[in-house]
């Protein structure tokens, strides 16, 4: 059970702005396991990517900062180990893809050259033994006529290829932890099923633990084995992926499942969630979401409700379960 | 019976590459190669398809945003490519077009008002107070509040700014609006206010609506009939209901089996596609699926199948069909 | 009336107009009755003045919302608040300065030489009858606060009229040009095709075009005036804006909200006018406030070598005069100098303040 190995407890990450203090993860603790695939779902605005930055410490400071927190990484405090140390952690133990594979390429470079980059930095391989392993690394992951394209520029690929191409690059070290941002939402549908793919296969077959962002709960159903529902910088919902869709506690889960657009609620209404995404400076002292609550209590605006559990790993923060 | 009121044939739409100094015209792409269909009074038809496939060229080229290569278009009976300026500005009235990206279809320097009203000034209609009115009107039609009419686009929210493109379509009581990817880029409660939006204007006003998206659950969600486009070409048209129960074409096939489905326990028989999307400067010969169809027969690439009526208002083009 | 209004796009044009013809008349009468009501110069001015008001200033106050959000955020840049006060002195300086200062061509050979106020004029002169350097101390007096040069006309009254010149110059030429480039690059992206490929190539030519041999060739056959200066200046000086224009109003054009006015049933030129040049326009104020400063030094530049309006009293012209009294009389040239630099600056300052303010991505 015990087999965790990135520990997040109470991570606090503010931007310092013009126009106030924006709370963008405002305490917030999970557990990745070995071998899991973990997902961060919410809107945009809930703060998951900040999370994501925060774990390898890619927040832009100013006007970012950490401020509170430990991010364990197999025991070791990500946020308070060296530079050196941390450079050795990411791409190679740690890898992240982000969400735009469009900015996230070089265009200048060709696409074999950084891969490459990527295993002679951390491999320490030899110009001809880097070049092999991003041979294997292009092929695995689906890339066609692997030869050919390394010499390709970015823009010469379609985004599911540069997708690809991202995923290679951040595979090179074999990482324990992939976290990936919304590495599927500029995608087409049948690419996007192509792509989760290679994350099922990287699950199965190298036992590495994904946590994987995205606001797309239909992609989450496919490939969660457990989910965290954030909202407003907050954790709204924590539970395995039976949990959280068959048995969703919190309003804004329930919310989010009933509004979203299926081929069998053929042509009835939809029901969205009133109101709007709140701004995350001055958060309030309740909860919340307590303003687009349709069961709200006078507590919830009150105090920030605590997480409790519901039933096995299964933990909501909502007053109306304690 | 209700009218016909848009009916395209043998629509093209080809955009010429260009090669040198001189301009060489050595080649198309072949963005619309030869649809037809047709959209009654107050219905919505469905458009289908991935990035490239050419639907929204095909929205803008039947309004003659964009000029046709070929094929006519019918509205009402009468041909829109033989009319005149002035007819063709009559005919703006009677259609209109809501965008994709809420960010750039506004003009950041005009108050929202402007905006809404602007075509109220191009057709004259109206006095100034009663332009005013009429906009505070539809303001309130579409969920916000009279007093965002003073403001500027930069200071709305994504989801508020989508409305605003949908006031402005309908400020001349238009018959029949192109609605291209209008809730692709929102957040998913959003897009369920925006989709409840579209489909309460359309029971009240009796609108008719060509409604693009990529994503079938929302094309599900909203339309009576259904096309499905690929590379230029309608592979698919039928009802709804017909459509997502009983799809021949093997690409709808596909797109069906990828719809993520918020439920982890269907375990979908997935139909994979092999292969990218091929270039529309060169399409395949034949079918141009033939590239990627796991059914492929000899004769695809021979032979362009028709689209051909094979059920009650279903038709496919593919040769497996006879 | 209304129908005439809504025709040539509002009242608003249908003032100008108006207050346009009355000038054309007082022009005339000029020309023809009355001895010189105005000077030439005048009448430019008082055009792009219009212009500007009805255009420019008129669009600001309307859209009072939009102005302030940008006013906001070009005071946050501390150095452009500097240009700008600096600028706003010197426009002062230029319009109330005359009617404050002595005649800047009044010679007085009397009172040549004299240093600034505060400073002494230390003179060696050899004596022939006592066979020794006799030194005269000559200093400043507060009439001449800063001296006066070599034939005695008073420095402070000169360079207010430098400063009247300077601003003339550098803001009607500018706005020539501006004016030029924009119509030639907003025509060029929204035309495209063969409209597009000949403007540019028109531009490209005028991009060569020897502007000083054509300013020294006019001179030559008409005489030095500030006029020319300022006609050649903007004539040829467009090149740089329409490219950029061009290129701006090319990346506007795809934006889905100029499609968004076709399919309301604009006509092609409120298009461009309502949609196209109002979002252009921010860069065009970012490229005219940087090439003042250019426009200014050019005039300088011009005048110091003597092709300049030997009638008017630019810094340049002072500049030349300072430069063959350097050692004896170092502030007739250094005076000069130092406001060329302040207002150069000033203009860049308040530039780069501007161009941050308007680009949405810099955080301010």
């Amino acid at each position: 059970m015990n087999n965790t190995i990135l520990q997040i407890n109470q991570l606090k990450t503010y931007f310092f702005t013009r126009n106030g203090v924006v709370k963008a993860v405002d305490a917030v603790s999970f557990g990745l396991r070995k071998g899991e695939s973990l997902c961060l779902v919410g809107e945009s605005g809930c703060g998951k990517t900040a999370t994501a930055l925060s774990i390898l410490r890619l927040i832009d400071s100013p006007p970012g900062e950490i401020v509170d927190g430990e991010i364990l990484y197999r025991g070791e405090d990500l946020l308070r180990c060296s530079s050196k140390r941390l450079r050795q952690i990411r791409g190679n133990r740690i890898a992240m893809i982000f969400q735009d594979p469009q900015s996230s390429l070089n265009p200048v470079f060709n696409v074999g050259d950084q891969i490459m980059e990527q295993v002679k930095l951390h491999l320490r391989l030899g110009h001809q033994a880097a070049l092999e392993k991003t041979v294997q690394l292009m092929e695995q992951v689906g890339i066609p006529r692997v030869r050919e394209r390394m010499k390709d520029y970015p823009h010469q690929f379609s985004g599911g290829m540069k997708q690809r191409v991202m995923i290679a690059a951040a595979l090179s070290c074999n990482p324990e932890i992939l976290i990936a941002d919304e590495p599927t939402t500029a995608l087409d549908a049948t690419i996007k099923m192509q792509i989760l793919d290679i994350f099922q296969d990287l699950k199965q077959k190298r036992n590495t633990s994904i946590l994987f962002i995205t606001h797309d709960l239909g992609t989450v159903a496919g490939i969660a084995d457990r989910i965290i529902v954030m909202y407003g910088g907050r954790i709204a919902e924590v539970g395995t992926v039976f949990d959280i869709f068959d048995q969703p506690k919190h309003p804004y889960t329930l919310g989010l499942i009933n509004c979203l657009p299926s081929i069998s609620k053929r042509g009835e209404r939809l029901t969205p969630i009133p109101g709007m995404i709140p701004s995350l400076i001055n958060p309030p002292e309740g909860c919340i979401f307590y303003p687009r609550c349709q069961r709200h209590m006078p507590i919830c605006e009150k105090q920030r409700p605590k997480e409790v559990a519901v039933s096995g790993e299964h933990t909501v923060a909502c007053y109306l379960y304690s | 019976m209700k009218q016909k009121l848009l009916e395209v044939e043998n629509l093209k739409k080809y955009y010429p590459v260009t090669v040198g100094l001189l301009s060489r015209h050595v080649a198309d792409v072949k963005a619309v190669d030869g649809v037809s269909f047709y959209i009654t009074e107050g219905e919505t038809l469905g458009l289908v398809g991935e990035s490239g496939c050419g639907k929204s060229s095909l929205g803008r080229t039947l309004l003659r945003l964009e000029e046709p290569t070929a094929g006519r278009v019918l509205y009402k009976g009468s041909d829109i490519m033989r009319w005149d300026k002035k007819q063709l500005k009559e005919w703006r009235k009677e259609t209109q077009i809501v965008f994709q990206d809420p960010q750039s279809s506004l003009d950041p320097r005009m108050t929202i008002g402007d905006s809404i009203g602007e075509a109220l000034l191009i057709h004259g209609v109206g006095t100034e107070k009663e332009r005013l009115e009429r906009v505070e009107e539809l303001l309130t039609r579409v969920g916000l509040e009279p007093r965002h009419a003073t403001r500027y686009p930069h200071e709305l929210s994504g989801g508020q700014k989508q409305r605003i493109g949908i006031a402005r379509a309908l400020a001349v009581n238009p018959k029949l609006i192109v609605a291209d990817e209008p809730v692709s880029a929102l957040d998913v409660s959003v897009q369920a206010q925006i989709l409840n939006l579209v489909m309460d204007l359309q029971q009240e006003l009796g609108l008719a609506y060509l409604f693009i998206a990529h994503d079938l659950a929302v094309i599900g969600q909203v339309s009576d009939r259904i096309a499905v486009m690929y590379l230029g070409q309608i592979i698919e048209l039928a009802d709804k209901a017909e459509l997502l129960n009983n799809p021949f074409h093997p690409y709808t096939q596909a797109l069906l089996s990828a719809i993520p489905l918020p439920d982890p326990h269907h375990k979908r028989k997935k139909v994979s596609l092999t292969g990218e999307v091929p270039s529309p400067v060169t399409p395949p010969s034949g079918c141009r699926f033939h590239t990627r169809c796991p059914k492929v027969m000899k004769i695809c690439s021979e032979e362009t199948p028709a689209l051909r009526p094979l059920a009650k208002d279903h038709s496919v083009s593919c040769h497996l069909y006879k | 009336m209304r129908q005439v209004s809504n025709k040539i796009g509002g009242t608003r044009n249908l003032i100008f107009i108006g207050t346009l013809l009355v000038l054309i008349l007082i022009l005339l009468l000029d020309i023809y009755l009355v001895d010189q009501i105005l000077e030439p110069l005048e009448y430019f001015y008082l055009f792009f003045a219009l212009l500007v008001i009805f255009y420019g200033v008129y669009p600001l106050y309307v859209n009072k919302r939009l102005t302030k959000y940008y006013w906001e955020r070009t005071k946050r840049h501390r150095l452009a608040v500097l240009g700008l006060s600096f600028i706003i002195f010197l426009a002062a300086v230029a319009i109330f300065g005359p009617f404050l200062t002595h005649d800047p061509t009044e010679v007085n050979f009397q009172k040549k030489y004299l240093p600034p106020a505060g400073f002494s004029n230390q003179q060696s002169v050899y004596s022939l009858k006592t066979d020794q350097f006799l030194t005269t101390e000559t200093p400043g007096t507060w009439r001449h606060p800063l001296g006066t040069d070599d034939k005695g006309r008073d420095m402070l009254a000169m360079l207010v009229s430098g400063a009247r010149v300077s601003l003339q110059v550098g803001l009607l030429a500018v706005l020539m040009a501006i004016i030029i480039g924009t119509i030639m690059g907003v025509l060029s992206a929204y035309l495209g095709g063969w409209a597009d490929m000949v403007l540019m190539r028109f531009t490209d030519i005028m991009m060569t075009f020897p502007f000083f041999l054509l300013l020294v060739f006019i001179i030559f056959i008409f005489g030095p005036s500030l006029i020319f200066i300022i006609l050649v200046i903007g004539l040829t000086g467009w090149t740089g804006t329409a490219r950029l224009v061009r290129s701006e109003a090319l990346s506007l054009r795809t934006r889905e909200f100029i499609m968004a006015s076709k399919s309301l049933g604009a006509s092609d030129s409120r298009i461009i006018f309502r949609h196209l040049i109002p979002n252009v326009l921010s860069s065009i104020i970012v490229i005219a406030t940087l090439s003042i400063p250019g426009v200014i030094l050019a005039e300088a530049a011009l005048s110091f070598i003597g092709l300049g309006d030997p009638t008017v009293t630019s810094w340049g012209l002072v500049l030349q005069a300072g430069q063959r009294s350097l050692d004896t009389a170092w502030w007739i040239a250094v005076e000069p100098g130092i406001m060329l630099f302040l207002t150069v600056i000033a203009f860049n300052f308040l530039g780069d303040g501007i161009r941050d303010a308007f680009d949405p991505r810099s955080q301010l």
